[in-house]
């Protein structure tokens, strides 16, 4: 934990450089992938603390490695990109995960994957429909978790997909087909409900227990789907109190792209939760104040941290940090209290190129400390 | 009375065509071959809805990448926004942002158009937004009222449907989901009729349907029996049959009898049960059946099981397709 104001933080994930995936699949490094290593090596110091991996990946010998271990220095890369950007909580920028929905399905029994569907452009996931009773083969994240927790110089955070996010982007078949009758409005809602608290009790609540057994004090529990049925907040909820009560954690719940007005105030029963981590640069633009809807949060009496969402991650253009100052001079005056205020991307800078992704979270980090000074020395 | 059956939304891109889009976006393949590919897959989509004996086809509208887009890119005074989370699901569309009274440039918004449907208009069902949908979803910097947007992307549709029509297009469908998720009340309802008797006039003895879904449209009906159209569509995964209002309807009953929202596949004697249902309650000139939502929803391998089961339900409602 930090002291100074607007302290910075991860949210997800980074897209994985291309050593990296070449590394994996045991291909040789051709020469842009050598030198995207040696750029970065040079920028983030990360494999001198692997060197005779850094030395057969780089001398062609990729066949020798074990991808297990391209994939430890993938993380260390990540890692340190993330600690030398300046972040105050870190983590592996998601290296090993395939993504944050089919990388967890992969880790339980009941589901089957049916395909790709578009998410927008010529962007897709793999999607899977819950054809049995949800089942955990074994708590996942925690190998990562443990490499991290090794290596960081900053704060461990780990993000975890939530539970009703993991239902909103599957298919439910299993529990729609014990609803008796025609599959209306009333049968897919008390389905969906099923589903959301099997996953909570039976797949989330596991993971976390042992991941807090491992150290893990930091957790976000991300819930981009929370949005997407407002009128399903209270089981967005009801996920995410399943899913953590009791535990002895910091909380915070990741939403996007959504109308959080429409989720209040049934969100704010998330008694667990320390911290909203959402997204809002996206929607910040001139004419319109993107930060607005946290007026809301004041409205209900909320005074939770909140993670603001500073640069958007789905354009390339990097913010300036004067940009980044003025947004959170702005959520300041809506939260009245700067204390309760981090920093962060919208969301997982997975869909941007690593330079552009590293630009970005240093304008995070420097318009932090512009906004900083400003409270610090209020006449500047 | 005969039932008829056909694709009320997009459809899927199978995995080849996904992976080809995706080397595309990492410089792996050429524009040259997924071209090629798109045009393969239209073929197939089309072959798979005469094959279904659907009336129209729509080539499953691949490459649009989402329904406002060619729009934005065409019309003057549009310009293309920020990714929004399209209605409840995990898709995103850009959002149109409205700068300035929108005008539209001849056969510009046409060359969109997949080119199977280009080539066989008279046999084509042409999916667009709806005029209420289209200026609900957009960021209105333009300084008119959203009366009067809704009303003239109304008539601009209509200018659009005009200039179809001229080139041999005869079946249009509005996509207006936002009509039962939101329903326009006073001005706004006003102003979505206005539009649709614009598009009607335009449309001038071709077919036309507003196409509903993603809220019970209950709600929305003393507006949707007041729309000058062909023919209405409803998504039965959210409007429950047995509260359908009495009495006919001046249009065409379009029934969302496949949900694409869950790969559970829907078993066509009871969807037969529910159309007849529905039937008997509004007692219409005219029953469509198709997808209650986008079909794009699913993948390429389940979107297809969901379309084959239109096949049986027809089967099931008896010879001819009567209910």
């Amino acid at each position: 934990m930090t002291d100074r104001l607007f302290p910075a933080q991860e949210i997800g994930s980074l897209a994985k450089p291309r050593w990296q995936l070449l590394g994996q699949r045991g291909e040789a490094l051709d020469d842009a992938a050598k030198a995207e290593f040696r750029l970065w090596d040079e920028r983030c110091s990360f494999a001198a603390e692997l060197p005779a991996l850094r030395d057969a990946l780089l001398a062609g010998r990729t066949r020798e490695v074990d991808p297990e271990a391209v994939r430890d220095l993938g993380a260390l890369f990540a890692l340190r990109l993330l600690e030398t950007a300046g972040l105050d909580r870190v983590y592996d920028g998601e290296a090993r995960r395939i993504e944050m929905y089919e990388h967890p399905i992969r880790q339980m029994r009941g589901f089957h994957f049916q395909g790709h569907v578009r998410s927008f452009d010529n962007k897709y996931y793999l999607k899977a429909a819950v054809t049995d009773e949800v089942q955990l083969e074994h708590p996942y994240h925690v190998e990562e978790f443990d490499f991290v927790k090794r290596h960081a110089h900053a704060t461990p955070k780990l993000p975890i997909t939530g539970p009703y996010t993991l239902a909103d982007w599957s298919y439910n078949e299993y529990y729609l087909a014990r609803q008796p009758g025609w599959k209306g409005p009333s049968a897919r809602r008390a389905a969906q409900r099923e589903f959301v608290v099997d996953l909570a009790r039976r797949a989330l609540r596991p993971t976390i227990k042992a991941l807090i057994e491992h150290g893990c004090r930091v957790i976000q529990i991300d819930e981009p789907a929370a949005g997407t049925h407002p009128d399903e907040a209270a089981l967005v909820v009801e996920g995410f109190n399943a899913a953590t009560e009791g535990f002895d954690a910091e909380f915070s719940m990741h939403i996007c792209y959504s109308d959080y007005r429409a989720l209040l105030p049934e969100l704010l029963e998330a008694k667990g939760c320390r911290q909203w981590a959402w997204e809002f640069a996206n929607r910040d633009s001139p004419g319109h104040d993107g930060y607005e809807v946290l007026s809301a949060l004041a409205e209900y009496g909320d005074t939770r941290e909140v993670g603001l969402g500073v640069v958007d991650v789905h354009r390339d253009t990097v913010e300036t940090p004067e940009v980044v100052a003025e947004r959170i001079r702005r959520a300041c005056r809506y939260l009245g209290d700067p204390r309760r205020v981090w920093v962060n991307p919208d969301c997982g800078l997975r869909t941007r190129s690593l330079p552009v992704a590293r630009a970005k979270l240093e304008a995070v980090v420097q318009g932090a400390a512009r906004a900083r000074a400003d409270f610090e020395n209020p006449r500047r | 009375m005969q039932v008829h059956a056909g694709l009320t939304g997009p459809y899927p891109r199978p995995e080849a065509l996904i992976q080809a889009t995706r080397d595309l976006d990492r410089g792996r393949t050429n524009a040259e071959a997924v071209e090629a590919l798109f045009r393969t897959t239209e073929q197939e989509v089309v072959a798979l809805e005469r094959r279904l004996g659907f009336d129209h086809v729509t080539a499953g509208f691949l490459r649009w990448p989402d329904l406002f887009r060619p729009f934005a890119e065409t019309w003057e005074g549009l310009a293309v926004g920020p990714l929004t989370r399209w209605l409840e699901t995990n898709t995103f569309f850009r959002q149109p942002i409205l700068l300035a009274p929108p005008g539209r440039s001849e056969r510009a918004f046409a060359a969109r158009l997949p080119p199977p449907l280009l080539a066989q208009p008279h046999s084509a069902r042409l999916i667009l937004p709806g005029p209420y949908t289209f200026a609900s979803v957009l960021d209105n910097r333009s300084g008119e009222t959203d009366e009067a947007v809704i009303h003239r992307l109304g008539r601009m549709l209509a200018d659009e449907v005009r200039e179809l029509r001229g080139a041999g297009f005869a079946s249009f469908l509005f996509s207006e989901p936002l009509l039962v998720v939101r329903p326009p009340e006073g001005p706004r309802a006003e102003a979505v009729l206005a539009g649709y008797r614009a598009i009607q006039t335009a449309v001038n003895g071709g077919t036309s349907t507003v196409w509903t879904y993603g809220a019970d449209a209950r709600p929305a009906f003393p507006l949707l029996d007041r729309l000058p159209v062909s023919s209405v569509g409803i998504d039965l995964a959210e409007t429950d049959v047995e509260r359908l209002p009495e009495g006919p309807p001046s249009s065409g009953l379009g029934l969302g009898v496949v949900d694409p929202r869950t790969t559970l596949g829907e078993d066509a004697v009871e969807v037969a049960q529910v159309v007849r249902a529905a039937y008997e309650r509004r007692r219409p000139a005219s029953v469509s059946l198709g997808p209650g939502g986008p079909l794009d929803l699913l993948p390429w391998d389940p979107a297809t099981r969901k379309l084959g089961v239109l096949l049986e339900v027809l089967h099931a409602l008896g010879e001819g397709g009567r209910p």
